[in-house]
């Protein structure tokens, strides 16, 4: 009962500072639907008309997840940069029920309201581009589900480098173009991109609503190889965030900006 | 006992070159299960290190911090159950967060539903003079009640111990008085609290004890009460009816050293080493003919005490006056 309470004590921070910070978000769903629109006419005035189509929808999904990382992934460490700065990472650090599940709750609930926001987003890029993706919502969950567990464990990646070397601002901004990679790039051309995280989930994403390929078609493997890499970067992140804690703590930076 | 600080060490490693700072240095002390401690020190001490050890934010290189009978290194989260703290006064808030919305906040943070607090929140919120700032967000509202917020946070939590680093820091006097009467009704509920200050008023009117440190070392470690007794007791002002000749006033100086002449000229201030010194003191102006026109103990506030502690004026003597012993560790 506790952890519930962290997490909705959490997830009702993250929902009432997004609307006290409302021109912040709104600049966020403007820059979005702006740079949609450029890709969308970019695509249209020098695209091949023979896979038109197919490409916007691509481009719908690609850009949802694109910044679905931004938000995601990077906003943690913006997070925890300013919180330091704040003086509000203290206090964090003095609840008995641990940073990491805080974390995880402030994860969680930044997650669940990009997703609801990029849903709509989506449906206005479909609007705009006249192209209209396959939305079948329990496989998408399914898909979803993982990704964003492995989407989390990047998130405390990002949470633990910036406890200890808290200006990271640069490498915030590098990761942004790493995610463009992410978003983008479809493991038919890069297989090897299976082993990064997330990809595997966009990528079985896109087979779902640009392609049209059923949920029962996915096979055995794809679903080991999505659950693997969820569970293995999950794990991972969350093992460095612990060690970059201690780290932070040791050296008496949690306060420090 | 509640809180034991046994032989802590902290050092920091400078960021350019191998240079290491020696924040807190074997420090050991105790406090025990209701009292108020006053951790007091020059900027840069080892005071709010200190704090935050035991708070478990800084791993200390070597020593150990027992919370209520819960090592905190090695069991952090359960000793963390038995402390709030005030670390960083108004900065530890949520500035867009209302000032209910910050204690619900917190509240929920530490595993607890909004509706289990919402009685205990009206109450903080009565008590702390905060009722119709309850929902204004934080950013709007002045330091002093930002600072009150930030203790109500603290008591919120109903651990047993608080500790509140610089409680009264950049508050004006006016409301430095509501916080420190604040902290008073608090101490006055039971609470154990560690507080690290420079008010001396406040460890003058609510600290039991104080801890001295200087240099990342305990220089002093005792009672208020015996501290100020213990000073008290051995100084005189000595008011003279003309002033003294200059070489008269080398003489006295090179039998008291710590002897000082007030600007007027005719108030000698003498603190003593023994009380029966006084003798020797009146017996060397007998000589000199001075006329004596009043004798009295000095009036002495816990400022004096602790400024000539730090600047090494006044050695604390291994066993102080009155029923508990000066604790020394130089």
């Amino acid at each position: 009962m506790s952890l519930f309470n962290v997490f909705s004590a959490n997830i009702r921070k993250v929902a009432i500072e997004m609307i006290r910070y409302l021109p912040n978000t709104i600049s966020l769903l403007v820059s979005y639907y702006a740079i949609f629109l450029a890709m969308f006419f970019g695509l249209k005035t020098i695209g091949d008309p023979a896979t038109m189509e197919a490409n916007i929808r691509f481009l719908i999904v690609g850009n949802a997840f694109w910044f679905l990382l931004i938000l995601g992934i990077s906003s943690m460490g913006f997070e925890i940069s300013s919180e330091a700065t704040r003086g509000t990472l203290e206090q964090l650090y003095m609840s008995p029920e641990g940073s990491w599940r805080i974390l995880l709750a402030r994860m969680i609930g930044t997650l669940l309201i990009n997703v609801a926001i990029m849903t709509l987003m989506v449906m206005l890029s479909m609007v705009t581009a006249g192209q209209w993706l396959r939305v079948d919502l329990a496989s998408l969950v399914l898909i979803l589900l993982p990704t964003l567990i492995g989407m989390m464990g990047l998130g405390y990646l990002v949470a633990g480098l910036t406890l200890v070397y808290k200006q990271v601002q640069a490498l915030l901004q590098i990761l942004q173009f790493v995610f463009v990679g992410m978003a983008f790039v479809p493991l038919s051309r890069a297989p090897f991109l299976e082993l990064a995280p997330v990809v595997k989930g966009i990528d079985l994403t896109r087979q779902l609503m640009v392609q049209g390929r059923p949920l029962a078609d996915i096979t055995v493997m794809d679903w080991t190889s999505l659950i693997a890499s969820a569970g293995f970067y999950f794990t991972f992140g969350l093992i460095f965030f612990r060690f970059c804690e201690r780290r932070a703590m040791a050296r008496g930076l949690l306060a420090h900006y | 006992m509640i809180i034991s600080v046994q032989k802590v060490s902290k050092h920091y490693r400078k960021r350019a070159g191998d240079e290491v700072v020696r924040a807190v240095d074997n420090v050991s002390f105790a406090v025990d299960r209701g009292e108020v401690l006053g951790l007091l020190g020059p900027n840069g001490a080892g005071k709010t290190t200190t704090i935050k050890m035991i708070c478990g934010l800084i791993r200390p290189d070597s020593g150990t911090i027992i919370v209520n009978s819960i090592d905190n290194q090695r069991r952090r989260l359960q000793a963390l159950r038995h402390i709030s703290a005030v670390l960083e006064g108004n900065r530890n808030l949520y500035w867009r967060l209302t000032a209910r919305e910050n204690l619900e906040y917190f509240a929920g943070n530490r595993g607890r539903s909004r509706r289990s607090v919402r009685k205990r929140v009206d109450e903080l919120l009565e008590s702390f003079q905060l009722v119709d700032k309850a929902q204004e967000v934080v950013n709007n509202l002045s330091r002093g009640m930002q600072q009150k917020l930030a203790i109500a946070v603290a008591l919120l939590a109903g651990t047993e111990i608080i500790l509140l680093d610089e409680p009264t820091l950049g508050l004006d006097v006016e409301t430095g008085y509501q916080v420190r009467e604040l902290l008073r009704e608090i101490a006055a509920e039971g609470h154990t609290i560690i507080i690290s200050t420079h008010d001396m008023p406040v460890v003058q009117d609510l600290c039991h004890r104080t801890v001295i440190i200087d240099d990342g070392r305990v220089v002093a470690d005792d009672r208020v009460s015996n501290l100020l007794k213990l000073f008290q007791t051995r100084a005189f002002d000595v008011k003279l009816a003309q002033p003294l000749a200059e070489d008269q006033l080398r003489r006295l100086q090179a039998k008291f050293p710590a002897l000082t002449m007030a600007p007027e000229g005719t108030t000698l201030r003498v603190n003593l080493e023994r009380d029966e010194e006084i003798y020797h003191l009146i017996e060397l102006l007998r000589t000199f003919d001075a006329r004596l026109q009043s004798l009295g103990r000095t009036t002495i506030d816990f400022e004096q005490v602790f400024r000539d502690i730090v600047n090494g004026r006044k050695q604390i003597p291994a066993d102080g006056v009155g029923e508990a012993r000066a604790r020394v560790s130089i």
